[in-house]
């Protein structure tokens, strides 16, 4: 195993060597986990661009973590010699989303950069061209955030075709039969509630 | 005569591809002098929508990710919940992957064919693909119960075993689509027209081909030799023999020529499946769907679709629910960035046939 | 391959392809045969359907609802509720027949919706296509369906180190185990209507599911305080009717409340952790006589309610048949002070060895209390109607297992032969079992009309207990001593019972045998004991066949008298009793509210 993981801990070593704040880890094969200081980000896909070779970016993801208050990107980038993938990530505050654009290392990030910004409302300064990409003319929160209420804004924007008003709940009618009194602190447990 | 620059929008209703999205161009005469793609009319908000169900009731819909071809998207989202689970898939269950992801291919591949033909004005091409296409489709009706959309591999392996004789009948399939290739190779391959018509138009430039995000047979078009089944196997693609053809070019024929080479691939891979399909089981059952939890933790799994790397990268947090499903198609750098490059300079009439060359599918970029 | 004179031939040769026969769709028009395992419209099996609504709980797009359907009636196991399709929605997955624990939702190989009406999406499967029957094409079968149908098996102690000691049998569900099990619910809540409690099962499982035992015991607790009880003895008519035993093993809903309760691992823990809401004493009182499951069950509730509770029991020990009828192998001494503890500890009152009728009058009771809750269980036991029934050594279960479970020594010898097919009768054998005795149970009837749980009659069978169906007794024989030493039985055939009734034992003449034995132990019902009360009272209440007739509410004819338990119900059950116990709560809460305004 550990002979198998040779260029992916030579990676991690070269990564802990340039940013000592870095916490890198190995999860797989072919995997170099970074988690980085938001202000690190720049420098260091640049270094992994230019000085490592990780020449394809596969992919920039957010994850909103809502009880946290923070908005995780996730960069990930590839090296075509030794066939790594490095999953480089930061947090950044919710509640003001900012990082300088990445646009100048690889043109394509500048889809996902208005994308991301137009879906969970994180600013990239220096990008230029922060317009409506998939959405038009969209008001309110970000919709990709957590707090956006899907159904909520469905019921407002659409309507249900009529005729579906006889459903009934299976627990319902079933307590309605027996008598059944469900207390509020069990109610949240009942599955059939998956949404 | 000086010529006027003029702005035409090309789209959205299918602008010769699958899928709507509009394209806005600035032409002098014929010549294009500037490419802005516009998209959004497809947009189903699939990946907020993942957020809202469970693990399982997401396959319904990240198949209908990208229409022509869905089997991608099921095979990566399945592989990325199980890596985060750490859930092991039987061998069967593998080959039986490969298989499927196989035929998708070849389905796509086919579909490619008629709509790179369709886009020169070629329309025999698509009438003999299409027809020949269903011939997969049946198979896929009979192994899984749906023609396009499959809803076949899940998560611990796949829904169904084999029918009974399926080998046989798949087999039948590659024979006849082989002998059929010679007669693609005579009204599109070997035509001097495709030729004179594919060669030298939407050239990548091949050194900055990774920089710019260049996936799947684009990238091999340009001389470039990578494909996810190499580079980082995945199922049993390290079991099986087959080449990885590239040309130098970077352009439509070269693309062209790189997905013919790999059809052949692809046939010769699904017969290998078949002759070596070992026994045994074909899921490793997930516990009760409605109860079912996926550790907390991440991962990035990535399938070589026909188009180019797929990657899925999703985010559980140990809830009924996934916390993040993020579909990386190569469409979503294609069909925007890069299309938007490579048309500058290029004729109003090959707007259409380099977009079908680069497999632009905007269900996939909005998902 | 270039732009040459070939090239430009090449497409030519396309023209060869003229004159072949085409592959597209034959005319005059031919319906295509779609492939058996084809995913087309719904077809549902009405019979087989119990309305759980699984399938509607996992459809992603929403396209299912749950309806009542006209001829179509609700009973116990069955909603009476069926799935509707709104084909506009729906995208054929099939999710919803992988998740069917009936097996009775599949698809068929119809493809084709056709109606006059364009906003007409729904279909009710099963109903509007009868004839889908036939043609069922994607089909859930338990090798693929999603659920999972076998149980996480209870471990338990080895049969021959069971009869070594009264150490409790039934090991308990670890902590993993128990989150496996309880994933298995698909929390449908079929189940709490069989619950003579109606307790709160799918929201208990799923909090232990969710990995929260806390609130899953909290929610055992809001109407039922012996759920450790239940946990371990219950006779669970919940799992007779779980959505998943339609194909396979129900989910052990006992085994889960046990797991559950027994996390509290005492009174205190129980009481920090059920937090039970107290209000203030609002001047009333109620007496209970019987510190059973009935009467300590609405001892709890009324005393969270604020009343003044007093429960006179005539032994030493609360709990009534739960702690002198059930085995300790079964339900262990400290689990039952366990509950008493806690009861106690939140104001129920217990004036142990105070019988009512000799130490103090009913009458008497009610001067002190504004309601009486009478559950004092059946306590007489039926006599077997045998000659020299009284000798020496011919014993009553009950008694006997009273006996044992108060820590007296009872004198059976190495031979024991107990008569009956009850859950009494199979007790009374595996505690003889324990004391060290050969043991051999008489019944009438075959093994497999035995009242008494099949999980108890395997365990007595795994501990060495001898089952002789089909004997009816005949007599005991004495020796000179007036001791029992040996019981005379008859072998009989079964035959049909002429009303249609189950079949009957008939003796076969002539096959008589003899066994010899140190001990007879009869167990084949008991009675209660209504001398306590007096004729007065007696003739405003109603009797018959041995219990008291009450309402809704457990009310007897007599206002302020209520009664509940096996004197009350004919479940003779502990969760029947608690149930009554329950339902006096509420009945007794509005009898006094009522009478004061």
């Amino acid at each position: 195993m550990e002979v198998k993981l040779q260029v992916e801990n030579e990676i991690l070593d070269k990564i802990k060597h340039t940013f000592h704040s870095a916490e890198v880890s190995i999860p797989r094969k072919q995997r170099v986990e970074v988690k980085l200081r938001n202000d690190l980000i720049h420098p260091f896909l640049a270094y992994l661009k230019d000085t490592l070779g990780f020449k394809h970016l596969s992919h920039i993801s957010t994850v909103d973590w809502l009880e946290e208050n923070e908005i995780e990107l996730v960069y990930i980038v590839m090296n075509y010699d030794n066939l790594v993938e490095v999953i480089a990530k930061i947090r950044l505050d919710r509640e003001k989303p900012e990082i300088p654009t990445l646009r100048e290392f690889w043109p394509q990030i500048e889809t996902y950069e208005r994308e991301i910004h137009e879906m969970y409302g994180v600013n990239f300064l220096g990008h230029g061209n922060l317009t409506d990409f998939i959405l038009e003319d969209w008001e309110g929160i970000p919709p990709m955030r957590r707090d956006f209420d899907t159904v909520k804004y469905a019921k407002e924007t659409y309507f249900n075709r009529p005729g579906r008003e006889d459903a009934q709940d299976v627990r319902t009618t079933i307590t309605k039969k027996s008598g059944e009194e469900i207390p509020e602190l069990a109610k949240v447990y009942s599955v059939r509630h998956l949404e | 005569m000086r010529e006027k620059e003029t702005t035409i929008y090309l789209g959205p209703q299918h602008p010769g591809i699958t899928g709507n999205m509009m394209v806005k161009l600035k032409v002098t005469g014929d010549t294009i002098v500037s490419a802005e793609t516009h998209v959004g009319y497809l947009h189903r908000a699939f990946e907020k929508l993942m957020e809202a169900r469970t693990w399982l009731q997401c396959f319904p819909i990240v198949c209908r990710i990208c229409v022509p071809e869905p089997d991608p998207n099921e095979e990566n989202l399945s592989r990325v919940i199980e890596e985060i689970e750490g859930r092991e898939v039987p061998e069967r269950a593998k080959y039986i992957r490969v298989l499927v992801l196989e035929l998708s291919r070849l389905a796509t591949y086919l579909l490619w064919m008629g709509g790179q033909s369709g886009s020169m004005g070629l329309y025999t091409m698509p009438q003999w693909t299409v027809g020949d296409r269903d011939y997969i489709l049946d198979l896929f009706e009979q192994l899984t119960g749906g023609r396009v959309y499959h809803m076949y591999i899940w998560p611990g392996g796949v829904r169904r075993d084999l029918p009974e004789g399926f080998g046989d009948k798949v087999l039948k399939v590659m024979d006849y689509l082989e002998k059929r290739l010679k007669d693609y190779d005579d009204l599109l391959f070997n035509n001097a027209l495709f030729y004179k018509r594919a060669k030298g138009v939407g050239v990548i430039d091949k050194a900055k081909a990774q920089e710019w995000g260049v996936v799947g047979a684009p990238l091999r078009g340009c001389g470039i030799k990578h494909d996810v089944r190499i580079d980082e196997p995945y199922e049993v693609y390290d079991k099986l023999n087959f080449i990885v053809p590239t040309y130098e070019g970077g352009d439509v024929w070269a693309r062209a020529m790189v997905r013919r080479q790999e059809f052949e691939q692809s046939i010769s891979i699904v017969r290998q499946v078949i002759e070596n399909m070992p026994g045994g089981d074909f899921y490793n059952k997930i516990p009760n769907p409605l109860n079912w939890r996926v550790p907390p933790g991440d991962a990035y799994v990535k399938t070589e679709s026909a188009r180019g790397e797929f990657g899925y990268y999703a985010v559980s947090d140990g809830s009924l629910k996934p916390r993040r499903v993020h579909a990386r198609g190569p469409a979503y750098v294609h069909g925007v960035s890069l299309l938007e490059r490579i048309l500058q300079g290029a004729n109003i009439a090959d707007v259409s046939f380099i977009m079908n060359s680069l497999g632009t599918c905007p269900p996939e970029i909005e998902r | 391959m270039a732009f040459d004179i070939k090239g430009i031939l090449s497409p030519f040769k396309a023209l060869n392809q003229m004159g072949k026969h085409p592959h597209t769709v034959k005319f005059p028009y031919e319906e295509k045969v779609t492939a058996p395992r084809y995913r087309g419209l719904h077809f549902n099996d009405l019979e087989e359907c119990i309305g759980c609504g699984t399938c509607s709980t996992i459809c992603q797009n929403k396209a299912i609802d749950m309806i009542n359907i006209e001829g179509i009636d609700p009973s116990s196991g069955d909603t009476g509720l069926r799935p509707r399709v709104d084909n506009g929605r729906c995208c054929w997955c099939a999710l919803c027949v992988e998740v069917c624990p009936t097996g009775s939702l599949s698809l068929t190989t119809d493809y084709i919706y056709v109606t006059e009406d364009a906003d007409s999406f729904l279909w009710t499967p099963g109903v509007d296509n009868p004839e889908g029957k036939e043609k069922k094409s994607f089909v859930s079968d338990s090798e693929h369906s999603l659920l999972e149908y076998a149980r996480v098996p209870m471990r338990e102690l080895e049969g021959s180190e069971r009869v070594k000691s009264f150490a409790e049998v039934v090991l308990g569900y670890s902590e993993e185990e128990a989150r496996k099990e309880a994933e298995r619910c698909i929390g449908c809540g079929i189940c709490t209507d069989n619950c003579p409690v109606h307790m709160h099962i799918p929201e208990y499982i799923n909090a232990i599911a969710h990995g929260n035992d806390e609130d899953a015991i909290r929610i055992i607790y809001d109407n039922n305080p012996l759920g450790e009880t239940c946990g371990k003895v219950c006779t669970r008519r919940c799992e007779e009717i779980c959505a998943i035993s339609k194909r396979g093993e129900p989910v052990a809903i006992r085994w889960l409340k046990r797991y559950a309760t027994e996390r509290a691992a005492n009174e205190e823990m129980v009481k920090e952790i059920v937090n039970p809401t107290i209000l203030p004493p609002n001047g009333h009182s109620v007496g209970i006589i019987g510190a059973g499951p009935s009467g300590l069950t609405a001892a709890y509730y009324l005393a969270m309610r604020g009343f003044n509770v007093e429960i006179y029991e005539s032994k030493a020990h609360a709990g009534g048949m739960i702690m002198y009828g059930i085995p300790k192998y079964r339900l262990p001494l400290d689990s039952i002070d366990k509950q008493i503890e806690y009861m106690e500890s939140i104001g129920v009152k217990i004036h142990y060895n105070t019988m009512v009728g000799k130490d103090v009058t009913l009458e008497e009771l009610h001067q002190k209390h504004e309601a009486v809750f009478v559950g004092i269980g059946f306590e007489k036991p039926y006599s077997i109607g045998l000659t020299n029934e009284e000798a020496e050594g011919s014993i009553q279960a009950v008694n006997f297992l009273r006996a044992i479970n108060s820590d007296k020594h009872v004198e059976i010898g190495d031979k024991v032969v107990v008569i009956g097919g009850g859950n009494v009768a199979i007790d009374a054998a595996r505690v003889s079992r324990r004391l060290g005795a050969d043991v051999t149970i008489l019944y009438r009837r075959r093994v497999q009309d035995m009242p008494a749980d099949w999980e108890e009659i395997e365990g007595a069978e795994d501990e060495g207990v001898h089952i002789k169906p089909q004997a009816i007794p005949l007599e005991l024989i004495t020796n000179e001593n007036g001791r029992v030493v040996a019981i005379k039985y008859a072998n009989a055939e079964m035959v049909p019972d002429p009303k249609g009734g189950r079949p009957r034992p008939k003796i076969i003449e002539g096959d008589e045998h003899i066994i010899e034995t140190t001990a007879v132990i009869g167990a084949i019902g008991q009675e209660a004991d209504y001398s306590f009360i007096s004729e007065k009272i007696k003739s405003q209440i109603e009797i018959k066949r041995g219990r008291i007739v009450v309402n809704e509410s457990q009310q007897t004819g007599v206002e302020w008298l209520f009664a509940g338990g096996d004197i009350a119900n004919n479940r003779a059950d502990a969760i029947s009793a608690i149930a009554d116990g329950f339902r006096a709560t509420k009945g007794i809460e509005k009898f006094i509210l009522n009478k004061e305004n």
